[in-house]
């Protein structure tokens, strides 16, 4: 932990970066979210099993970025949004400073995208085993059982947006549920409308999503969206290949064709 | 408040045969906004068109919906009655309730209910509708001629001739293309350089033709009289104001076994070569992979030979580059070798070869001196074996389309070897004789009747060789399949026609179609045929599909004339149906939030970047901006834009939606 209090400390001090954005100890035992300026307050930070939330989503929150280059605390779901959100011309090169806390206690610096993108490891599962269960229960479901499942999952949805709120990729200045000219989606949380809201959210993040389990944490009522993100996940990769958030210039699965697209998704 | 009115037209009987239409009329006269509602039987007609107009100036009317037929037939036509009645033609819309409605259904009360729905939809559209106006983009008068066959030759000559300056680039060190390599054409059996090289020269001295030959498209931007183009002029490394084309480097040149690709490999060149003796420029290229310097070092004879010290070996390749208005491709084919076949040998016996090598070996200026001399031992042909369709329709190797010409210049070989060598025996193995063409059955005819060519109806299964002599195992389909073996001393393939090399490549640099052949697409096949998809670009010759030079000059002449008609107006009208980003009020600016994933949505590339500075001049953001010039209006970035920052003008997010409400 010093480590990482340390190379705070040094970029705080000396100006290479104006922010860190960490965790510290929040209510009930748990961590939050921290954003560190003085660099005699990195004595907060905190790296531990309870900082799990991706960090990510604040970099481009508008009362972060106008506080001046950040560095971020950098699990392997931050990089893989800071890669995501570079690909989609969000964050530039040398933006942002990641630093990942290493087993030993040391930090690991990156200061560049393609450092980055030497250091996001590229697995397969990114599930934890109770997420795999319930994707194959998901998966042997028919396709109207299926539907009933998510059906009276999204019944439960309050209309909160703390998933979008939570999610990195979610960074629209006026998200498509806002836009009311028209209002392609209804306001009320009644079923139709969560269908609406979250079918449509889950096309905005197909091939987009680096399944950092966000929205599903944030979610009050417990709404298993990332598995339905992940499954799309799972059939973009397999249909056009390629992963979101391992390359900061991949391009986007669903707004490039190449002749090897395949077709079997038109039945 | 709006005051639309509804037209529903009984097209004769075929709308009003299945919908109430005087029904659809009377429901919707209660539409709220409908100030006018009304029944014909030919909208379309002149009286017609007159009710509209009319309807327009006594009514006021600010939006009109003809109930009628698809906006396919006759948009046009009720767009442009009511601009004569002073309406903007863009709020008039039309309900397809015919293709949508009476044809596809029985008559009955759905049916009319259904009509009636359709209409209502426009009508809520129009309600919303703004008035449009074309957009106008300025056109420069130059044309690039890609390619320079016979094809680039005849539009780059129609396009200059018509007064516009035209720029062509040739890949290869001369212009020609393979008509050049041919010895006799069929029909009429003229000399093919004979016809071909006054042009050749004609293209060389037109004051407004700029040709660049060992040169090739780089890249190209932008769209329709406005294209951006760079060219690669490979390094000849030839000072060529200096050279004066004596030859006397290539006289000297030591590597003499080189195969020529001008001779299709039956002949042999030097490794500083003109390709021909009437080449087009007649200056030599230094092929530096099989140049002694460049490879070894060591040699440096043509720079001492060279009276005019015009040899440059640090010559390097420059980019020239250009603003065009139009691009004719015109970039030709090639033909299938014969390692192509395993049953013919796979190239093994050099006495079997393909239709290019046998024109060499019938040229006059070829390497024998227009004797058909075999390419093994150099002896004079006594049997010669044609073989038509040589992977042509032929599934199993891919190749399911007719090459289309082989027909015919087989025929043509057969009588200019019959012509040269009289006593000798000529045999066609073919499927069937392809001889549709003015006066081409003719002369199919007149080598089976008068230079007694024989024709067999089979496919060649086998060629093997046994003593110096190729066996051709055949079958004769018209004596019930009896086996036929021919001992030939050379064999003659007629391969098949494919795209030439890098045609993929090119049409991907271009953004316009090809089909699963590699040759070129055109706009519509039997309308719209030496159009592309993407305008401003257009085709000629075999780029296309295989085809002979009457065709292809008269496709020529074609993409000409459409070149010369879109340089005669100085500015272009297009339809304002485009994709617009909007803007809102600061602090958003605009609701594009610059992920610009849409960029590679658009198969127009008509996505750019725009940055929306404040006063000081510092970028506040960074969003997309749709080029006006050329979005064709498909629409594809809209529905990927998450935020909806983009809309389609003429078929917005709020006409849809209202049209959906509507149902
Ligand atoms: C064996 C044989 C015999 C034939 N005999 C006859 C006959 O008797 N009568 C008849 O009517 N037709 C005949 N034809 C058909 C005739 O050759 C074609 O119709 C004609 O050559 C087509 O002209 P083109 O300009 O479209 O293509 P091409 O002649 O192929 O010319 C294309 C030109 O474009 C150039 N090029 C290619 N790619 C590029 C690029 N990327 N950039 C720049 N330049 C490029 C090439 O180097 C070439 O110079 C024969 C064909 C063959 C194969
Ligand atoms: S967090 Fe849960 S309840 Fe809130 S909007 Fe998202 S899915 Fe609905
Ligand atoms: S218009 Fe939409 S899709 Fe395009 S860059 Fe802007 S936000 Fe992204
Ligand atoms: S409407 Fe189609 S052509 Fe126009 S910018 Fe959008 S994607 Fe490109």
């Amino acid at each position: 932990m010093t480590g990482l209090q340390d190379a705070a400390r040094d970029l705080l001090q000396s100006g290479e970066a104006a922010v860190v954005i960490g965790f510290g100890g929040g209510s009930a035992g748990g961590a939050r979210p921290l954003m560190v300026r003085d660099p005699t307050s990195v004595g907060d930070l905190i790296f531990d099993d309870r900082c799990v939330h991706n960090l990510a989503v604040y970099l481009l929150k508008p009362e972060v970025k106008s506080l001046g280059k950040p560095a971020i605390v950098g699990t392997q779901a931050v990089l893989r949004s800071i890669l995501q959100l570079a690909s989609e011309q969000q964050v530039k090169d040398r933006d942002v400073i990641a630093l990942i806390p290493e087993a030993d206690g040391g930090v690991r610096r990156l200061e560049t995208l393609g450092e980055i993108e030497g250091a996001v490891s590229k697995p397969d599962a990114v599930l934890s085993p109770e997420e795999q269960n319930c994707l194959d229960e998901i998966a042997s479901l028919s396709r109207e059982e299926r539907w009933r499942f998510w059906q009276e999952e999204f019944s439960r949805c309050l209309k909160c947006y703390a998933c979008r709120a939570a999610c990195p990729m979610c960074y629209c200045s006026q998200c498509i549920v806002e836009v009311n000219q028209p209002q392609w989606i209804p306001v009320p949380a009644h079923p139709l409308g969560n269908m609406g809201w979250h079918l449509v959210r889950a096309m905005h993040l197909a091939g987009r999503c680096v399944n950092c389990g966000e929205c599903a944490r944030a979610c009050p009522v417990d709404i298993p969206l990332n598995l339905l993100n992940q499954v799309i996940e799972k059939e973009v990769a397999e249909q056009f290949g390629g992963k979101a958030g391992l390359s900061a210039t991949a391009s986007y699965a669903l707004s490039t064709f190449t002749t090897d697209d395949k077709d079997t998704f038109i039945r | 408040m709006a005051r639309i009115g509804v037209f529903v037209c009984h097209c004769g009987e075929n709308i009003s045969a299945t919908v109430d239409c005087a029904k659809v009329a009377e429901t919707m006269s209660g539409v709220p906004g409908v100030v006018h509602s009304v029944d014909y039987k030919y909208m379309c007609s002149d009286p017609g068109q007159t009710m509209i107009r009319d309807a327009i100036k006594e009514k006021n009317l600010t939006g009109v919906v003809v109930a009628a037929c698809s906006p396919r037939m006759h948009e046009p036509t009720f767009r442009r009655a009511c601009a004569d009645a002073g309406l903007n033609p863009y709020l008039c819309e039309m309900a397809n309730v015919r293709e949508h409605c009476s044809w596809v259904h029985e008559k009955s009360e759905a049916t009319t209910e259904k009509a009636t729905d359709l209409v209502r939809v426009m009508v809520e559209k129009v309600r919303r509708n703004e008035p449009l106006f074309p957009i106008k983009v300025p056109v420069t008068k130059t044309a690039l001629v890609l390619g320079g066959g016979v094809a680039g030759i005849q539009a780059a000559l129609d396009i200059a001739n018509a007064g516009h300056t035209v720029i062509m680039v040739e890949r290869e060190p001369s212009i020609g293309g393979h008509m050049a390599q041919l010895s006799e054409t069929f029909p009429t059996l003229d000399c093919s350089q004979c016809i071909l090289t006054p042009r050749m020269v004609e293209v060389a001295q037109h004051p407004n033709i700029t040709l660049h030959t060992y040169s090739e498209l780089e890249s190209v931007e932008g769209f329709i009289g406005n294209f951006n183009v760079k060219i690669r002029k490979k390094a000849r490394h030839i000072d060529e104001t200096l050279c004066t084309g004596c030859g006397l480097c290539a006289l000297k040149c030591p590597q003499k076994k080189i195969p020529s690709e001008f001779d299709a490999g039956v002949g042999t060149r030097t490794a500083i070569y003109v390709p021909f003796p009437q080449a087009v420029p007649n200056k030599p290229v230094i092929d530096t992979d099989n140049c002694l310097y460049f490879q070894k070092g060591k040699c440096r004879v043509c720079e001492k030979v060279c009276p005019t010290k015009a040899i440059r070996y640090d010559q390097e390749d420059t980019i020239i580059e250009a603003d065009v208005g139009a691009i004719v491709a015109a970039t030709g084919f090639e033909v299938k070798g014969c390692d192509f076949f395993p049953e013919y040998g796979f190239g093994k016996y050099p006495d079997v070869i393909t239709g290019l090598q046998f024109e060499r070996l019938a040229s006059a200026s070829g390497p024998t001196l227009g004797e058909i001399r075999r390419p093994s031992d150099g002896t004079i042909a006594e049997t010669v074996v044609f073989i038509s369709c040589a992977g042509s329709r032929d599934p199993a190797k891919g190749i399911e389309y007719c090459s289309k010409i082989c027909c015919m210049y087989l025929a043509k070989h057969a009588m200019l070897y019959k012509h040269k060598v009289h006593h000798g025996k000529a045999y066609v193995f073919y499927m069937d004789i392809r001889a549709g063409g003015k006066m081409y059955e003719e002369f199919v005819r007149r080598a089976i009747e008068e230079d007694h060519v024989s024709y067999i109806r089979g496919r060649v299964s086998r060629i093997y060789e046994e003593d110096g002599k190729l066996v051709v195992k055949g079958a004769d389909t018209l004596l019930g399949g009896r086996p036929i073996d021919v001992r030939a001393d050379l064999v003659v393939l007629g391969t098949a026609v494919v795209a030439g090399e890098g045609a993929e490549e090119l049409a991907q640099k271009l953004h316009i179609s090809y089909d699963p052949y590699f040759f070129f697409a055109e706009a519509h096949p039997k309308l719209r045929p030496v159009e592309t998809n993407t305008a401003g670009i257009f085709l000629a010759g075999a780029c296309q599909a295989p085809r002979d030079i009457p065709e292809t000059v008269s496709q020529a002449s074609g993409a000409a004339a459409k070149v010369v008609g879109l340089f005669s107006q100085s500015e272009l009208s297009r339809e304002p149906v485009i994709a617009v980003v909007h803007r809102t009020a600061p602090p958003l600016f605009s609701k594009c939030v610059g992920c610009f994933l849409c960029e590679s949505a658009c198969p127009y590339r008509a996505i750019e970047r725009e940055e929306i500075k404040d006063r000081q001049g510092r970028v506040l953001k960074v969003v997309a901006k749709v080029n006006p010039g050329l979005c064709q209006g498909c629409g594809t970035c809209v529905a990927l834009c998450r935020v909806k920052a983009i809309d389609l003008q003429g078929f917005t997010n709020e006409q849809v939606f209202a049209e959906l409400v509507a149902l």
